[in-house]
């Protein structure tokens, strides 16, 4: 049973390749386009993990997470930020909301999914 | 001579005619006195004379009484009588009141025609009657001549004292008036010199001194010429003497004084001349300081009061305090936080440390603005020195550097966005090739092929971005040159058309436009143009909702210039950022999904481009309606439409 992530960016490029680089390793990817759409699907997809970009219209990935984590359904969904903001401050604030990790772009699509594999405690992919 | 002379002489000749009179007078009431000693003296032989007399007379008659009788008693009488007449008679010479020979003659005479009288007729009587015989004749006979011989030298006497008496009596009446003349002479005399007295005082002495004192009078109100009595050798001269010196003393005194006075005015001219300079100048520096665009505030030493502050200070930190009541108040509110967000302690503030002799350069620091905003400021401060090297006070500048502050977010967050828009590209083209190239994926050729398309637009998009940064730095730097050529709007309209409309369909929104013929041409650089009818598409498609329209119309204004609209249907800008929409990094609100995702630079490069073609841009906004931007060019000179 391949383990569920549910993806949110803004941008469909990044969609795609994330997509991809996650279905290859080995992931069930379900990709949304801000953090509304987040919120509003985390119950049906049922997540194991979630990657959100920091930056989307409408509500950003801190105020998502935040909400996640504010929600005891979902607080313990391991939330992964995939973002390009490179500032030390900005990641602090994420780490600090309760995000397990972060992932910064341009990322290594060939390795993308080994990195959430780390964040998520899951071992080597099955082959 | 002297006054003190005449006066004591004259002092002096009153009291010796005082003295003189009273001598005189005591000299008269003497011998008045003696007039009147002489007159009792006078008197008192008369009385004795009278009792003489009526002893003489008792005498006889005892005398013719015991002749005629015989009666013992008559003897007695006569023995008594003679007693009487003896004492009397011893008395006068005795007593000093007879004292004149001739009185003494007459005494004498009288006393032998008593004396004769009593051995005459008394005797013989006193004899024969005892013997009996007849008497009487015999008296008649030998005692009548003798008595009236008595009575004549007695009465001789009398007369004589009499007249003596009236004599000494009118004498001393005589003596009396003199005297009493005397004596009120001596007042009367007091008087007359003491009349004289004052006349020559007045004279001498006080008509001259009234003189002086008038000539006084008239000095002191400024008149210089007056008489003075001349030519005295005493005390009156000695006084005018001094004074005429006196008076021109005073007057050389006066004369240095109106020389002193007219330099103090002088003086006094300068240094009103002086300060007016001092204080245009003042207002000069005033009016310097004015036009410098930071804010300068001079200090005096040593509490930092506020000497002088530019228009700038004044609107930065408030009026300069004028109680020391606002003095606490503005230092508190000057209270000012260091970068780091903590309090600055007071030591460290700029003015505190110029005013210690330091020169600060670029402290940055928050002030608390009278209206209570803080502000971040730029302080440099420096001490200000006398002559002497002493700090008298300090100069600060402070430049607000809000806008500084706001550029530099700015700045940070177009570096962070613009990281993001170019990371954003770069991690789909780094994927996309990534995942193309990977042969254990095993990707179908249609995904393969989708991978790539998806690597190109990424190229392109860091292409457009790229171009974008560039574009703004040189509209920036001044360096943005335009290649300009006559065109057709409709041309350029149709050809912005062209690159939008694979975007248009995608998002299911149709393009009009809208080109009379009639449209003059224009004179632009048609790259730029196309570049700016772009962005505005774009941005129109970012908004337009699903099955709108986007339109765009060209027209030719009344005043010939060229109009080109671009409206949209979209959700329409608040009226608070329209305002910011033509800003550098600013973005709006894209809708749902971002089709074009900008860099928040289209805008402004747009307008940037606009303008230097000499032109402008507009833009009206409703909310919930849409959204129409409107670029106004000038026509071309020599083209027709």
């Amino acid at each position: 049973m391949s383990t569920r992530v549910l993806l949110a960016d803004d941008e469909p490029d990044i969609q795609l390749i994330a997509r991809l680089a996650l279905k290859r390793a080995g992931f069930e990817v379900t990709a949304v386009a801000n953090g509304a759409e987040v919120l509003a699907r985390v119950a049906e997809v049922q997540p194991q993990a979630i990657l959100l970009d920091w930056m989307m219209p409408e509500m950003d990935g801190f105020e998502t997470c935040a909400r996640l984590k504010a929600d005891p359904l979902t607080r313990d969904i391991p939330v992964i930020f995939v973002t390009a903001k490179a500032q030390e401050s900005e990641i602090d604030r994420g780490l600090k909301l309760g995000a397990v990790g972060y992932i910064t772009k341009p990322f290594d699509a060939l390795t993308l999914g080994s990195q959430v594999r780390t964040f998520l405690g899951l071992g080597a992919q099955p082959a | 001579m002297t006054i003190r002379t005449k006066v004591f002489g004259v002092l002096g000749a009153l009291v010796l005619a005082a003295l003189v009179q009273t001598l005189v007078a005591l000299q008269m009431a003497r011998e008045r006195g003696w007039g009147r000693e002489d007159a009792d003296r006078t008197a008192r032989v008369l009385e004795h004379l009278a009792v003489l007399s009526r002893a003489v007379l008792d005498m006889q008659d005892a005398l013719k009484g015991f002749a005629l009788t015989g009666d013992p008693v008559y003897e007695q009488q006569y023995h008594q009588a003679s007693e009487l007449y003896n004492r009397t008679l011893t008395l006068l010479p005795e007593n000093g009141t007879v004292t004149d020979v001739r009185q003494l003659e007459r005494l004498r005479t009288i006393d032998a025609r008593v004396a004769d009288w009593h051995a005459a007729v008394w005797m013989p009587v006193f004899a024969r009657r005892r013997s009996g015989e007849d008497v009487a004749a015999f008296v008649l006979r030998e005692g009548r001549p003798r008595e009236a011989k008595i009575r004549e030298a007695i009465d001789r006497f009398e007369t004589h004292e009499q007249s003596t008496l009236a004599v000494q009596r009118r004498d001393t009446s005589l003596r009396y008036t003199r005297a009493t003349l005397t004596l009120l002479a001596i007042p009367a005399a007091a008087i007359v010199l003491l009349l004289v007295f004052i006349v020559v005082v007045t004279r001498v002495v006080l008509d001259p001194l009234s003189v002086v004192a008038e000539s006084a009078r008239q000095i002191s109100a400024g008149n210089f010429s007056v008489t003075l009595p001349a030519g005295r050798s005493d005390e009156i001269g000695a006084l005018v003497t001094t004074f005429r010196d006196m008076t021109a003393a005073v007057q050389r005194r006066e004369q240095d004084l109106t020389i002193a006075l007219e330099r103090q005015r002088q003086i006094a001219r300068e240094y009103a001349a002086l300060q007016a300079q001092a204080e245009s100048q003042r207002k000069q520096l005033l009016a310097t300081i004015d036009t410098v665009p930071a804010a300068l505030v001079i200090v005096g030493a040593p509490d930092g009061r506020v000497l002088l502050q530019n228009g700038a200070a004044e609107a930065l930190i408030g009026p300069p305090p004028r109680t020391s009541d606002e003095l606490r108040r503005s230092r508190r509110r000057l209270r000012t936080l260091r970068r780091d967000g903590r309090v600055c302690p007071r030591r460290e503030w700029a003015v505190v440390r110029a005013l210690r002799g330091e020169v600060v350069v670029g402290q940055e620091l928050t002030i608390r603005h009278p209206s209570g905003r803080l502000v971040p400021v730029l302080v440099s401060a420096a001490p200000l020195r006398d002559e002497a090297g002493t700090i008298t006070g300090a100069v600060v500048a402070f430049q607000d550097i809000t806008r500084l502050h706001e550029v530099d977010r700015m700045k940070s967050e177009f570096v962070s966005i613009v990281s993001h828009e170019l990371r954003t590209p770069l991690t789909s083209l780094k994927g996309s090739l990534q995942l193309v190239l990977d042969e254990a994926l095993q990707l179908p050729k249609e995904e393969r092929l989708q991978l790539l398309r998806v690597a190109l637009a990424s190229t392109d998009r860091l292409i457009r971005i790229i171009n974008d940064i560039l574009d703004i730095s040189k509209v920036e730097a001044g360096g943005l040159r335009l290649h300009l050529k006559p065109c057709e709007i409709g041309e350029l309209v149709k050809q912005s058309i062209q690159s939008v409309e694979q975007i248009a369909w995608s998002a299911s929104v149709r393009l009009e436009t809208s080109l009379p013929p009639d449209v003059p041409g224009v004179v632009v650089d048609p790259d730029r143009i196309v570049q700016a009818l772009v962005n505005l598409l774009s941005n129109a498609l970012k908004f337009a909702p699903p099955g709108s329209t986007v339109r765009v119309d060209a027209r030719r204004n009344p005043d010939g210039s060229v109009g080109v609209s671009v409206r949209d249907e979209g959700k329409g800008i608040p009226p608070e950022k329209i305002g910011l929409l033509f800003q550098k990094f600013q973005q709006i609100d894209g809708s749902d999904s971002r089709r074009v995702p900008g860099t928040g630079l289209g805008l402004a490069i747009t307008k940037a481009l606009i303008e230097l073609h000499g032109g402008r841009i507009d833009v009206w906004s409703e909310l919930g309606v849409g959204t129409r931007f409107t670029i106004t060019l000038p026509a071309a000179p020599a083209l027709a439409a």
